[in-house]
């Protein structure tokens, strides 16, 4: 990754774990969903597209991408010039990043715990 | 290396594993305490047990209950009035509390005859109350007592009565938490499902993780309540038996305290679809963040921006007259759970206070990582401390003040740092932007007191001052202040009530009438 | 009119005066220099316990649990206490003394904590701390027998007879005070010192009293030390103030080491006080001095400003521990007033034999109720239901609620106060705790009756 790419992960990256929750639900399976369903969104929204929620937990994922991409167009001003596909570049290095800070790299011994 | 090791700890090197000083450029692949494991004998933790876990913080908050737990006589009176969580119905759940009392010869013939005598002569004291929940304790689970056939038994022969039991006795776990989840798992297992309740809004959630310590929850409901969102159960500050059976019929959770609680919101999730929505009500961003979440999630953010908008303009001001005086201070941020990653960040953003440690009792390594990714550089995060690490980390770290529970308190009273109580609070409720303004009044009370002041002048060596007849708060904060900010015509000190909770109960709301029926969450 | 002594009908309790065995022996471990028990159990055992104590005291104190967990439920904990021991002693290395306090779990599961005492004074302190004065003791605490108040009890004959110690006989005494305040303790201390008599006092906790130093000496303990401990045995005679705290150590040291022993009665009241200095004069020889006759008289001359005028014939309900409830009745009746309702809340059966209570049965001359294995539900209910009608109520701060919500004026004594700023440091014992109770009730009274309107004015002048 190139050095301002990898510089601008890591500030999207760590507005998330300081101000956001949703990253750290309590087992992998919930964290894989939860990141890919909120970052997925937010990918969208940053990219204008209107994000598409069949289930309710689709919407709950809505509620915290809206928030995030608004956060994000606000404290990083630079997003908004990026076109759609270095956003989407952009979000896909982000949510590599997360999953393994949270899930893939996370020492976290009750991730892989079977029940809630 | 970001594993911390405690000098006084040096002969127990497990304990080298639960502390780790978040360290620059690190993050939480490289170092996350070990949680949740069994306690070291005799080291002094300060962990609970799991039956404190069940009855004490979770199920008790309950208050329209009888609440019994079946043992000998010192679980009961051990967790009773030890907590600040009210109650709207005069607080009968923080009043009375009901204990089989087991002697030696129920351990050694059995216990379920007392236990069923016990129940019946409850329902007979109280006859207004119908609903019950029962507790087991480690001797009672070791004479292996059934519990749930004599509810059972009872729930036949008083029809209008209904009973919960909650399996958790003291051993059953590393520390309270092992009875948050068993009672979660217990009450969505026995319970949710089992009312079928009135749906009056478009918009209903359940308020998850929420405990009412002096009124929090009353303060959340409010903002709610202008929201014209309908709560239907509150687990369990403040929160009705019949309500919490009736959880399933929820459009949304929402989330406070996720280290007690978040067990039955994930099975509520997979058992019905209903969503988790996790939030903080502490702090003016993250509770404006939370509300306009539960607003958008509804369609109805417009009601959310409003209430952000006129609280803020309210009590900002006064938030930040505490700021201008709290920057720079050294806090030891150490509760039970959960509110070291509620607090980590935002008393420093909103507050200005440096936040040097954070510690978790019970916590797992969930509320580490949270905790660690808030707090910042150089801070020491601590699971399970134990008395010697703690004074230990105070004579290292500094602190001007340290938020934990009431003992540990006394503990650095005598080193000198005043203390807030993290659990119960000084004088809260501490949730809400008025709350998040009283919390820091506590603050500023505790580092600014001119008695703590006094404590440490040694008048057999020190220099006496002799020219002062009293000093206030404000000679010892705004000494060093910048005169604009001492003038500053804006910024004012708290003037709220003592108790702002009764002014709460007696307000109205505009109703927001139902556009539809209730949507049935998928399945 | 007639005193009934009757047993609570109920089986169970609804809101708890006292709490179990293990708590009373744990405030006797940190009456203790250089001690810290390890209570063999669940942790709540002891971390509700130090919450307690600590709200009571407004201290901080060391208590150390072996954390029992599931797997020490199923299989034995004896394993558990091994480490705990060796944790604790290798973290603190002044410590000497280290109860092993059971608990009902630990007795139930019928962990033999004597045998592992033995192993460990064999293997552990013989090797790893050897040359190091480390003393372990079983006290058997099951939680489902007694109270915190034989709790007590049994742990104070507990360490007595780990350590007493036949030697050279001794002119010292041995004051067992019982559960007390370290205000009752420095009261206690001054009554001896004016009497001229040597008492080794158990247990010193008057320094739980503690100053906020510049120094930030953060250490609390109690200051009885395991010399205190062993010349008991040596001692001219044995005072128990509280029959139920101390009593049974009283009997060991007469039975084993042949130390007479003076059994009460606890010194509340001007009269109780009074017999208390007529025994130790009859024990050591020395004369009540002048000193003590003036402090009499000045409490005497508080206590006659209000006792006939304010506190006659007020009615009152007394709760909490036995010894402290029968003498305060006794103060009361001294000071005309009328225990109405008298709860001791434990099963003990030895309270109908105890002379003190059938001194009451025979003599008092109005309704009156005595209630063993008594609740709280026994006062509330009698006054919410049964039209028990009260001026006054005596004990400790779990009662709160009924004072509040039927609007019952209550002087908080006993333990725990933790309503109440500082009791801890005034004696209800002695001439000056007499003195101090005389006027907290009156003034009690005084307060009640401005806030209800009530003959307010009365007072207008006095």
């Amino acid at each position: 990754m190139e050095d301002l790419t990898k510089d601008r992960v890591e500030q999207l990256l760590n507005y998330i774990m300081k101000k956001c929750l949703w990253q750290f639900n309590s087992r992998a399976w919930d964290r894989r969903k939860q990141n890919a369903g909120i970052l997925g969104q937010t990918a969208q929204l940053l990219c204008g597209e209107t994000p598409v929620h069949e289930t309710a937990n689709d919407k709950c994922y809505w509620v915290d991408a809206v928030l995030l991409a608004r956060e994000y167009r606000a404290r990083f001003p630079w997003i908004n010039e990026l076109s759609h596909d270095e956003i989407k570049a952009l979000i896909k290095a982000l949510h590599e990043r997360l999953d393994f800070l949270t899930i893939d790299g996370s020492l976290n011994e009750e991730l892989t715990v079977q029940h809630y | 290396m970001p594993y911390h090791e405690f000098e006084a700890s040096k002969c127990i090197p497990e304990r080298k594993q639960h502390a780790v000083i978040k360290g620059p450029g690190e993050d939480l692949s490289h170092a996350l305490p070990k949680g949740y494991l069994n306690t070291i004998p005799g080291s002094i933790s300060e962990r609970g047990c799991a039956y404190c876990g069940a009855k004490h913080v979770i199920g008790t908050p309950m208050k329209d209950v009888i609440h019994i737990s079946h043992g000998p006589v010192g679980c009961t009176y051990d967790t009773w009035q030890t907590k600040r969580y009210i109650s709207d119905n005069n607080n009968f759940q923080l009043k009375y509390t009901f204990a089989t009392d087991v002697k030696e010869k129920h351990i050694v013939f059995g216990a379920e005859p007392l236990l069923k005598k016990n129940i019946h002569e409850a329902f007979d004291a109280f006859p207004e109350i119908k609903r019950m929940t029962i507790y087991q304790t480690c001797a009672t689970a070791l004479i292996g007592d059934d519990i749930d056939a004599i509810a059972q038994e009872v729930m036949e022969e008083r029809p209008d009565v209904d009973i919960f039991v909650c399996n958790s006795p003291g051993f059953a776990g590393p520390s309270q938490s092992g009875g948050h989840h068993k009672i979660n798992i217990a009450w969505i297992n026995q319970k949710v499902g089992t009312v079928e309740p009135e749906i009056t809004s478009d918009y209903v959630i359940n308020y998850v993780g929420e405990y009412n310590i002096q009124g929090d929850q009353e303060v959340m409901l409010d903002f709610f309540n202008r929201m014209g969102i309908q709560v239907l159960s509150t687990f369990t500050g403040n929160g009705s038996y019949d309500g919490l059976r009736a959880m399933h019929r929820a459009h949304l959770n929402v989330l406070e305290c996720a280290r007690s609680a978040e067990y039955i919101c994930d099975e509520l999730r997979a058992r019905y679809g209903i969503p988790r929505l996790d939030i903080d009500g502490f702090g003016f961003e993250p509770l404006s963040g939370s509300l306009r979440k539960i607003g958008l999630f509804f369609g109805i953010e417009d009601r959310a921006e409003a209430i952000i908008a006129e609280e803020t303009a309210k009590w900002k001001p006064q938030l930040d007259w505490y700021k201008e005086r709290l920057k720079g201070k050294r806090v030891c941020l150490w509760p039970g759970g959960s509110k070291l990653w509620h607090w980590a960040h935002v008393i420093e953003e909103e507050m200005g206070l440096k936040v040097v440690s954070v510690y978790t009792k019970f916590g797992h390594q969930g509320d580490m990582e949270k905790g660690i990714s808030r707090c910042s550089e150089g801070a020491l995060a601590i699971d399970d401390p134990n008395e010697l690490e703690g004074l230990e980390a105070i004579e290292m770290l500094k602190p001007d003040v340290i938020f934990t529970g009431k003992r540990p308190g006394e503990v650095a009273k005598k080193a000198g740092v005043p203390y807030l109580n993290a659990h119960g609070y000084h004088n809260g409720p501490y949730k809400g932007y008025e709350g998040w303004v009283r919390f820091a009044r506590d603050i500023y009370n505790a580092i600014y007191s001119p008695m703590h002041q006094l404590s440490n002048l040694d008048i057999s060596k020190d220099e006496i001052p002799t020219d002062n007849g009293f000093l206030t708060r404000k000679m010892l904060s705004d000494a060093t202040l910048p005169p604009e900010v001492v003038n500053d015509p804006i910024l004012k000190q708290y003037d709220g009530k003592l108790d702002p909770i009764p002014d709460l109960r007696a307000k109205t709301y505009p109703v927001f009438p139902k556009k539809e029926p209730a949507p049935v969450a998928a399945e | 009119m007639t005193c009934h002594v009757v047993p609570k009908e109920r089986a169970g309790v609804v809101n708890p005066i006292f709490t179990c065995q293990p708590a009373g022996a744990q405030f006797a471990s940190i009456g203790v220099k250089d001690c810290i028990g390890i209570v063999h159990g669940g942790q709540g055992c002891v971390m509700f316990v130090r919450l307690l104590i600590s709200q009571h005291l407004k201290e901080s104190f060391e208590i150390a649990s072996s954390s029992l967990h599931e797997d020490g439920a199923v299989f034995g904990a004896l394993n558990r206490v091994e480490e705990a021991v060796d944790v604790l002693l290798s973290r603190y290395p002044h410590v000497k003394v280290v109860p092993i306090i059971t608990t009902c779990s630990t007795e139930v599961i019928g962990d033999d904590v004597d045998g592992v005492i033995t192993k460990l004074e064999e293997g552990l302190l013989a090797e790893k701390f050897a040359g190091r004065e480390v003393h372990l003791l079983a006290m058997h605490q099951p939680s489902f027998v007694g109270s915190m108040i034989s709790g007590y009890d049994l742990a104070v004959r507990d360490f007595v007879k780990k350590f007493a110690e036949k030697g050279e006989p001794s002119e010292k005494i041995t004051l067992i005070t019982g559960w007390v305040n370290p205000g009752d303790v420095k009261e206690l201390k001054h009554l001896l010192k004016e009497m001229e008599i040597e008492a080794n006092v158990l247990f010193e906790i008057e320094s739980f009293d503690s100053p906020l130093l510049p120094s930030k000496d953060n250490v609390n303990h109690g200051n009885t030390t395991v010399e205190d401990l062993r010349n008991t045995a040596n001692a001219k005679a044995t005072f128990v103030l509280n029959r139920y705290e101390g009593g049974k150590a009283a009997d060991f040291l007469k039975k084993k080491h042949k130390v007479p022993s003076v059994i009460g009665p606890t010194p509340i009241g001007i009269r109780n006080t009074d017999t208390f200095l007529k025994q130790l004069s009859d024990v050591t020889g020395k004369p009540i001095p002048k000193k003590l006759v003036h402090e009499r008289g000045v409490a005497l001359d508080a206590i006659a400003d209000i006792s006939h005028m304010f506190l006659a014939e007020k009615k009152v309900a007394i709760y909490g521990a036995p010894d402290l409830v029968i003498g305060l009745a006794e103060f009361c009746l001294d000071l005309e007033m009328r225990p109405k309702l008298l709860l001791l809340g434990d099963d003990n059966s030895k309270y109908v034999e105890d002379p003190r209570i059938k001194a009451l049965q025979e003599n008092v001359d109005h309704e009156m109720e005595i209630v063993t294995n008594a609740d709280f539900w026994e006062l509330e209910d009698r006054i919410k239901n049964k039209g028990l009608e009260l001026d006054l109520i005596l004990g400790h701060s779990k009662g709160r609620f009924i004072s509040i919500d039927y609007g019952i004026p209550m002087v908080r004594v006993g333990f725990p106060t933790y309503d109440r700023a500082g009791l801890y440091r005034y004696p209800v014992v002695g001439y000056n705790g007499a003195a101090w109770l005389a006027e907290q009730m009156a003034n009690t009274l005084f307060q009640d009756m401005e806030n209800k309107k009530n003959k307010e004015w009365v007072l207008n002048v006095w």
